[in-house]
């Protein structure tokens, strides 16, 4: 039996997936063994980029072939039919936040009393992962570039220390989170490249998966007034070639088999 | 201005709203600056924005919150430089919470205070009241808007018979009272005070809701259709 903090998981990965042609197959997978549920109910909130079409439809087109039951919610877009949004939310296994802009997520989420039913969702052990601004806001505090230059900000406190994502990517991230931990204007914590997943179980870091190879994360820290930075050692995730399986039939009959039921 | 619903986003190839919020401006090719917001940025909206207010009759702009590092120049410049600020439809209250984290809700009270002209439909409408009634996710609830304009506001009030029950429920229960407005109707505010009532559609209507005593009193409020001689507006 998990104890309760163990059963409280996140995935929190530095940018690519699903979102980034042509994605990281290996990341979507590992967030599903994640749930330890046969076929886990996924729910993508794509607030952060406002409810983005173009993050939606590739969020279905990666997750529509594997053996798991994709769904999304908006927080701008009217639907046909009510949603109970905490009743969604909670029904789900997986809650995939998609990237965008961090400022506004909280904002959105918090206005819409969000914030507090993925703390709930969390504590009853559905695994709540994100990208780029969906990881940044499970930390006490990310670096945003919603205001156009990097700038450090609060968020959801679920995690301990800070993160800063697209650490390979996006360079002018590295010195405003650098700066921002040597002056202790944010916790230390951990700088994510593209590629590349943390799993944490209650609020203890587990391991760092790569899809990519070369990608890393670095845990950053305060010492003698300067930002220093510690390497870890991410494991090694299959590559997008050793992915590349056709689904498996069964998984297409069931499906269909979904769709003519609705 | 506040819409109930209507202009560019809900009515093709009816113009009469948004060629009435042109006017307003006094200016002859006004700025006008729209804020997609509650869409969440849409781009389809942010396109179809920039279709109906072509550079021929309005110097047209916008500002995306969700892709602020993309945009060139100061957001805050831009609103308070512009004539017309026309804030589109989505959910009032994801609109509201990302304007307050961007501190756009301090800037538009600013722009409204130095003469900019300030509209909006549905949700971009809902904004601007001190209370308002939105049923984005399911059951009508009343929410607090930014409150430039001491009512409350509710809309889309003939297409949802739920909203206006409820409306009235919270009308009785203590809410400012204020405007119910149809899709077609819009209300045009100078200061706090109500102007006239125009609409796009003959017979779109708007009510001034009241509280005497316990009870809770609807008023029609004449609408002048902005497209036809009056004769026409009897006939409908």
């Amino acid at each position: 039996m998990a104890s309760e903090s163990e059963r409280r998981r996140i995935v929190a990965m530095g940018g690519g997936g699903f979102s980034c042609p042509p994605g990281d197959p290996a990341l979507d997978r590992y967030v599903l063994e994640a749930a330890r549920a046969p076929h886990p109910r996924v729910c993508l909130l794509p607030t952060a980029g406002g409810d983005a079409e173009e993050q939606i439809r590739r969020f279905y087109a990666a997750f529509r072939h594997l053996p798991c039951e994709p769904t999304h919610l908006s927080l701008f877009r009217l639907g046909s039919e009510p949603v109970d949004v905490r009743a969604v939310l909670l029904g789900q296994d997986v809650l995939y936040v998609g990237g965008g802009s961090l400022l506004n997520l909280l904002a959105v989420w918090r206005a819409h009393g969000v914030d507090a039913i993925l703390r709930e969702a969390w504590e009853r052990g559905i695994v709540m992962c994100g990208i780029s601004a969906g990881s940044m806001c499970w930390f006490d505090a990310g670096v945003t570039t919603s205001f156009g230059a990097p700038r450090p900000v609060r968020g959801l406190g679920l995690l301990p220390g800070s993160n800063s994502v697209h650490y390979d990517a996006e360079p002018a991230r590295r010195p405003c989170f650098h700066e921002a931990i040597r002056t202790e204007a944010v916790p230390p914590g951990w700088a994510v490249d593209d590629g590349v997943g943390l799993l944490f179980a209650g609020r203890e870091l587990v391991e760092a998966v790569s899809a990519r190879r070369g990608a890393g994360a670095y845990w950053v820290e305060e010492a003698q007034g300067q930002a220093v930075e510690t390497a870890l050692k991410p494991r090694a995730l299959p590559g997008r070639e050793e992915l590349e399986l056709p689904t498996p039939l069964s998984i297409v009959e069931w499906r269909e088999a979904r769709m003519r039921r609705r | 201005m506040a819409f109930g619903g209507g202009g560019f986003s809900m009515e093709r190839g009816n113009t009469l709203l948004d060629d009435y919020v042109l006017s307003l401006t006094g200016k002859a090719r006004p700025r006008v600056c729209f804020l997609p917001t509650a869409s969440g940025d849409a781009d389809h909206y942010i396109v179809r924005f920039y279709r109906a207010f072509e550079a021929g009759r309005c110097e047209p702009s916008h500002v995306s919150l969700f892709r602020r590092e993309q945009s060139a120049g100061d957001v805050h410049e831009q609103l308070l430089t512009s004539d017309l600020v026309y804030v589109g439809g989505g959910s009032v209250v994801s609109l509201l919470g990302t304007w307050r984290a961007h501190g756009l809700d301090v800037t538009l009270r600013r722009a409204w205070e130095s003469g900019v002209v300030l509209c909006g439909l549905s949700a971009g409408s809902l904004c601007w009241f001190a209370e308002a009634v939105t049923a984005f996710h399911g059951p009508p609830q009343a929410i607090a808007g930014l409150g430039l304009l001491p009512w409350s506001n509710c809309v889309h009030f003939d297409a949802d018979p739920e909203r206006c029950r409820a409306y009235r429920t919270m009308l009785a229960a203590g809410m400012a009272e204020g405007y119910a407005v149809e899709d077609g109707a819009a209300l045009h505010f100078e200061g706090e005070r109500l102007t006239r009532v125009v609409s796009s559609r003959p017979g779109a209507r708007a009510y001034r809701m009241r509280r005497t005593g316990g009870r809770v009193s609807r008023r029609p409020l004449p609408a002048d259709y902005l497209g036809a001689t009056p004769a026409v507006v009897r006939a409908a």
